[in-house]
């Protein structure tokens, strides 16, 4: 049995157990809130102001769809510099990157993340951490390296060929699908990864030559990957603007750079609704990329 | 039975992991016959799934010859082989229906769909599972999909049937049933089954003859029961069921593969020399099965001291009920122990087996095999 002081001083512990217990919920309560707060703000920011009334970020005065009527209307406050015929132009420039860059890169990168996973050959391991690489190191490094890489390289060429080659699509898809290979690879090999290798063997065993077992057994099986992987290539490259801005040459205005552009005069809401657009445009691509991904793991 | 259908000879298989060199596959020689049931037996880690993928053509053996049907199989791709294999983990195509993945091996073969799918639903019915042709893998439970595995094989006519491990993955009942299924139907279709397992009592129960392997080495090729009574090594007879080893030393052999062996307790009695035995003398271990002891009242003991039976003293330590038997622990000597088992029946008085009793302990003379030590 407990003497009574005994008993008080137990229930002072409990209630101050308790009392740190509830600061400890509303602590973790308030975490996320605070950090979704700043992950969302901004973005909310923009979205809210393409839907305002008012020119000025000062305030929001009313709900309209001006601004968005405006950039298909070739109208745009007083900037000279806009319409809608250039950034129709610009989008499909940026299409155009974005598919070729994409199906280039979603072929190497496939192919890649099947010799990493199937390979059995020395330097295998730095060849994954060089995988990486793009991945990692700042992306105005590899804007400039390209740049440099480009330069030198149509230097050379002009020296053996006599003819001068200028930057254009050609630089902006090569600069893309270096970049995006690594994407599709990382992605594609993690669904090779969950994939079990005696599939293939039971392929082989039941008479299936390696051609027939990759087409009628490996890729059905990645396809969710490669799919997702595409899908991620192409928003990566829709969205690009610093590599591109650095390897693109004349007429080839991809709609980030056109944006920026944009941007150098004044931040006007048409520029807001663009940018909305265009993060609706890419979420929805992520969004298909990992529903795939999703259900691909579900099943497995 | 007359023809041999698979034959090692002198197979080695070495892997490099980590900068050294292991042997997961030792010198194996062996010739399976056709239409045989056979058991490749050892713990995890033996070399007998990579004997099996030896055979199947996942991997290449350093040094030896593979023969199938009297073919070498040397530089022929699995896909070019005779061989069907059933895998542990089934390795059911996921994307494809039961019967896409049954009918999967045929249109390798360049079957027409029409013919393909017939001889899918019969490889199903053959395996019990009609009706569920258009389902996906995942939809089956385990053993439903252990025997889509078994007709996905089975339905291309193989000379040799690999079985990696088929069973492990179900429960112990189900694996009960599936075991005299298989050698039902091992026994119809007349296909050669080569069948890796790390249960004794599964190899035991099916195979014609097992092999048991250990560092991958094979240490011994027999029927069932001359594994089981005749072990040639002390880890055959101790992978293989319950055995007592006793520390002896060989006295006298003759040719006749008979011997006396002194015991720790100085009695000096016959037994059996195993096959692969080198000691001629010395120090040597004594296996005793536990159910081949039989233990007396001293009272009757002397009913039983005639002709080959071997008698001795010994004390009873313990007792355990396990069910179908009784274990009981006993003591011959100092330090020396040993266990018998005895089938409970009714009628048995079984209060007359006291802890701490003195008995009688007495087994037939071929039922200790002597081993190396």
């Amino acid at each position: 049995m407990l003497t009574a002081d005994q008993q008080l001083i137990n229930e002072d512990a409990m209630s101050r157990n308790r009392m740190v217990r509830r600061l400890g919920v509303i602590g973790l309560w308030l975490n996320p809130v605070f950090s979704y707060f700043f992950l969302w703000a901004p973005i909310l920011v923009l979205v809210l102001f393409s839907f305002n009334q008012s020119r000025s970020v000062a305030s929001f005065t009313g709900f309209t769809l001006r601004w968005y009527g405006n950039i298909l209307n070739n109208v745009m406050g007083a900037e000279s510099a806009f319409s809608t015929e250039l950034m129709l132009n610009a989008f499909r420039n940026s299409l155009f990157v974005g598919t070729v860059a994409t199906a280039i890169s979603t072929v190497l990168g496939t192919m890649i993340a099947l010799s990493m996973a199937r390979g059995k050959y020395k330097g295998k391991r730095l060849l994954d951490a060089l995988l990486f690489f793009p991945v990692v190191i700042p992306e105005i490094t590899q804007a400039i390296s390209l740049a440099i890489f480009f330069k030198v390289v149509f230097d050379w060429l002009a020296l053996i060929s006599g003819e001068r080659i200028f930057p254009g699509f050609h630089t902006i898809i090569a600069a893309h699908v270096t970049f995006n290979i690594s994407f599709v690879a990382i992605v594609v090999r993690a669904r090779l990864a969950d994939m079990n290798p005696q599939l293939e063997e039971a392929a082989n065993d039941l008479g299936a030559n390696p051609w027939q077992t990759f087409w009628l057994v490996t890729f059905p099986l990645i396809l969710p990957g490669v799919i997702s992987g595409a899908l991620l290539a192409f928003t990566l490259s829709l969205d690009d603007f610093v590599i591109t801005f650095f390897t693109s040459g004349v007429g080839t205005t991809t709609l980030p750079v056109f944006v920026y552009g944009l941007l150098k005069l004044t931040v006007t809401p048409e520029v807001n609704a663009i940018s909305t657009i265009m993060m609706v445009l890419s979420t929805f691509f992520i969004g298909i990329s990992l529903t795939i991904q999703g259900r691909a793991v579900a099943r497995a | 039975m007359s023809t041999t259908d698979v034959e090692l000879s002198d197979i080695v298989k070495e892997f490099e992991s980590g900068g050294t060199i292991v042997r997961a596959v030792d010198q194996v020689s062996v010739q399976i016959a056709d239409g045989e049931f056979f058991a490749l037996l050892g713990p995890s880690g033996c070399g007998k799934t990579t004997t099996l993928r030896l055979i199947a053509g996942f991997e290449q053996p350093t040094a030896g010859r593979i023969l199938i049907r009297g073919r070498a199989m040397e530089g022929i791709p699995a896909y070019h082989r005779p061989v069907n294999t059933v895998f542990q983990d089934y390795a059911l195509f996921p994307h494809l229906t039961v019967e896409q993945n049954v009918m999967f091996g045929l249109q390798m073969e360049g079957l027409g769909k029409k013919e393909a799918r017939k001889r899918a639903e019969e490889a199903l019915e053959m395996v019990r599972l009609p009706g569920v042709a258009k389902r996906k893998p995942h939809q089956l439970s385990g053993g439903q999909q252990q025997r889509v595995a078994l007709a996905r094989a089975l339905v291309k006519q193989p000379a040799v049937l690999l079985l990696d491990e088929p069973l492990g993955a179900l429960d112990l009942k189900l694996r009960k049933n599936m075991q005299y299924e298989l050698k039902a139907l091992q026994r119809d279709v007349g296909i050669t089954f080569i069948y890796v397992t790390h249960d004794q009592e599964e190899a035991i129960t099916m195979a014609d003859r097992i092999a048991v392997m250990n560092e991958g080495k094979m240490l011994q090729v027999g029927k069932p029961e001359e594994i089981y009574e005749r072990p040639g090594t002390r880890f055959v007879a101790d992978f293989i069921g319950e055995t007592n080893f006793i520390p002896a030393t060989l006295l006298d052999r003759d040719s006749a593969g008979r011997g006396m062996v002194q015991l720790p307790t100085g009695d000096v009695i016959p037994a059996l020399l195993s096959d692969a035995l080198q000691a001629a003398s010395g120090d040597v271990t004594l296996a005793l099965r536990p159910e081949r002891i039989g233990i007396f009242d001293q009272l009757t003991s002397g009913d039983f001291q005639q002709g080959d039976m071997t008698t001795l003293d010994a004390v009873l330590v313990d007792s355990q009920y396990i069910g179908t038997d009784t274990r009981y622990t006993l003591r011959i000597a100092e330090d020396t122990n040993l266990v018998a088992r005895m089938q409970n029946v009714d009628g048995q008085d079984k209060a007359a087996l006291a802890i701490g009793q003195a008995v009688k302990i007495s087994w037939h003379r071929s039922s200790a095999t002597v081993l190396d030590h």
